[in-house]
């Protein structure tokens, strides 16, 4: 008798279970909430370096998975496959890289303030954080100032941005803390610091400094500005960074103009773009330079021009032109590639489109 | 006993049935207009209309400043990508809800 009314009563709870499952599944369906989203960019790049052509495709997968209001979960990979001929014609050769170029969770605790843990890119300057994807960057060829600072970190976060007052001038921040950790894909240092930028959109005029500093071996220091502009009487955005280090690892700075030909019909597809920067070596120990940097250990200077042509918004063409100043060492870099920008909904998408 | 197992298994499928009409209700239904409904209507447009343009430009002067303008997604969509760009590029509480209507509008 009291197993019937045992089996009786499981059978109800497990009913209304169902239930609760069912109708919170319909809701979910029915509901304007955020779903999961797998999104990222594909590439093909040729690469040609003093005579030397690489072929380059890659593959950048960035999982977007949002938790109730305030919760984010994002985790970024990249893989990339670079095969060619060796310096001077001869044999192929291929070489692979990967990486998880970030894996966190994000909290948005109020207007102003966003907490986020986990493997993260450092806030310092804008071309990492911001405009390192290849869909996105205007030149495929990365900045000499990049490899100076540590790049990724392992700890917390606090960012935000909200508007001062009545200034009409938008302010944002990022302070993070990172441990070291010495695993050979996700390294990071342990080091501290942030970034603020002042955003004056009546200008669209964005400005901005960074830190950092190294908590481990030769505990040098780093500093950086940013600026942003982009005029609203022309499609021209301006971008620059400066980066100056204590330590080993040199001094640097880049100026990029992209100019969209937008008010030409036949050609607003089409964006020139244009790059300037030096790299001044640091003047101790420049062997260990050469080996963390790992592309310029001397003073360089750099020119890159490039055309993009957008087939689409999420499709374009890229190539560029470099030329690389230092002593020694003269070269020319072509790059010609395709790049493509994906999204794919994991889960019902709402709406019509 | 057969009586409160018949009992127990009408009460679960009155809360499964409980469950899907709840869900059905929060499905938008189209409502009969009214005089006063359309008046709201108009308002409602001016009101979206203000608020499309306020949030392209929005989109201009923040999103614009890295990359350029992606197709519109559908909401859901747009909802989890906006949050993406509101920690990545620190835009304003104000400037995603603006981003946001536009981008689904």
């Amino acid at each position: 008798m009291d197993k019937t009314l045992k089996f009786a009563r499981k059978k109800t709870m497990g009913a209304l279970l169902l239930g609760l499952l069912l109708s919170s599944a319909a809701m979910y369906c029915q509901s304007e909430a955020p779903i999961p989203v797998m999104t990222g960019s594909v590439g093909y790049f040729t690469k040609v370096t003093e005579g030397q052509v690489q072929n380059i495709p890659s593959i950048d997968s960035l999982l977007l998975a949002p938790i109730g209001d305030k919760w984010l979960i994002e985790a970024k990979s990249d893989f990339s496959h670079s095969f060619g001929n060796q310096q001077g014609g001869g044999e192929y050769g291929s070489s692979s890289s990967y990486g998880l170029a970030y894996a966190q969770v994000d909290y948005i605790a109020n207007r102003y303030m966003t907490v986020v843990a986990g493997r993260f890119i450092q806030p310092f300057g804008i071309y990492t954080e911001r405009l390192a994807p290849n869909w996105i960057r205007s030149l495929q060829a990365t900045p000499l100032t990049v490899p100076i600072t540590s790049g990724s970190a392992l700890g917390g976060m606090l960012r935000g941005g909200f508007p001062l007052g009545k200034t009409k001038i938008n302010f944002n921040y990022a302070v993070y803390y990172s441990a070291n950790n010495t695993n050979h894909i996700l390294a990071t240092d342990r080091s501290t610091g942030g970034r603020i930028g002042f955003f004056v959109p009546a200008l669209r005029l964005e400005v901005g400094a960074s830190f950092e500093q190294l908590l481990q071996e030769d505990r040098s220091h780093y500093v950086g500005g940013h600026l942003v502009w982009q005029p609203y009487s022309v499609p021209l955005t301006v971008r620059a960074e400066v980066v100056r280090s204590s330590g080993f690892y040199g001094n640097g700075y880049w100026v990029e103009g992209a100019y969209r030909l937008s008010q030409v019909p036949q050609l607003r597809r089409l964006e020139l773009v244009g790059r300037a920067q030096q790299f001044f070596a640091a003047k101790v120990s420049p062997t260990a330079s050469d080996d963390v940097l790992n592309t310029v250990g001397k003073d360089t200077n750099q020119a890159d021009f490039g055309i993009n042509y957008y087939l689409r918004s999420d499709l374009r063409i890229a190539t560029s032109y470099g030329r690389h100043f230092s002593l020694n060492d003269n070269s020319n870099q072509w790059v010609v590639g395709l790049t493509y920008r994906f999204v794919m909904p994991l889960g019902p998408k709402g709406g019509s489109r | 006993m057969k009586f409160r197992t018949l009992n127990s298994l009408a009460l679960a499928v009155l809360a499964m049935l409980m469950g899907l009409a709840v869900a059905s209700a929060c499905a938008t239904t189209p409502k009969k207009s009214t005089p006063a409904s359309k008046a709201s209507a108009a308002g409602n447009t001016a009101q979206d209309d203000t608020m499309r343009l306020e949030g392209e430009k929005r989109f201009r002067a923040n999103c614009a400043r890295c990359h350029a303008a992606p197709p519109k997604f559908p909401p859901r969509v747009m909802g989890t990508i906006v949050r993406h760009m509101r920690v990545r590029a620190m835009i304003t509480d104000e400037e995603m809800r603006l981003i946001l209507h536009y981008m689904t509008e």
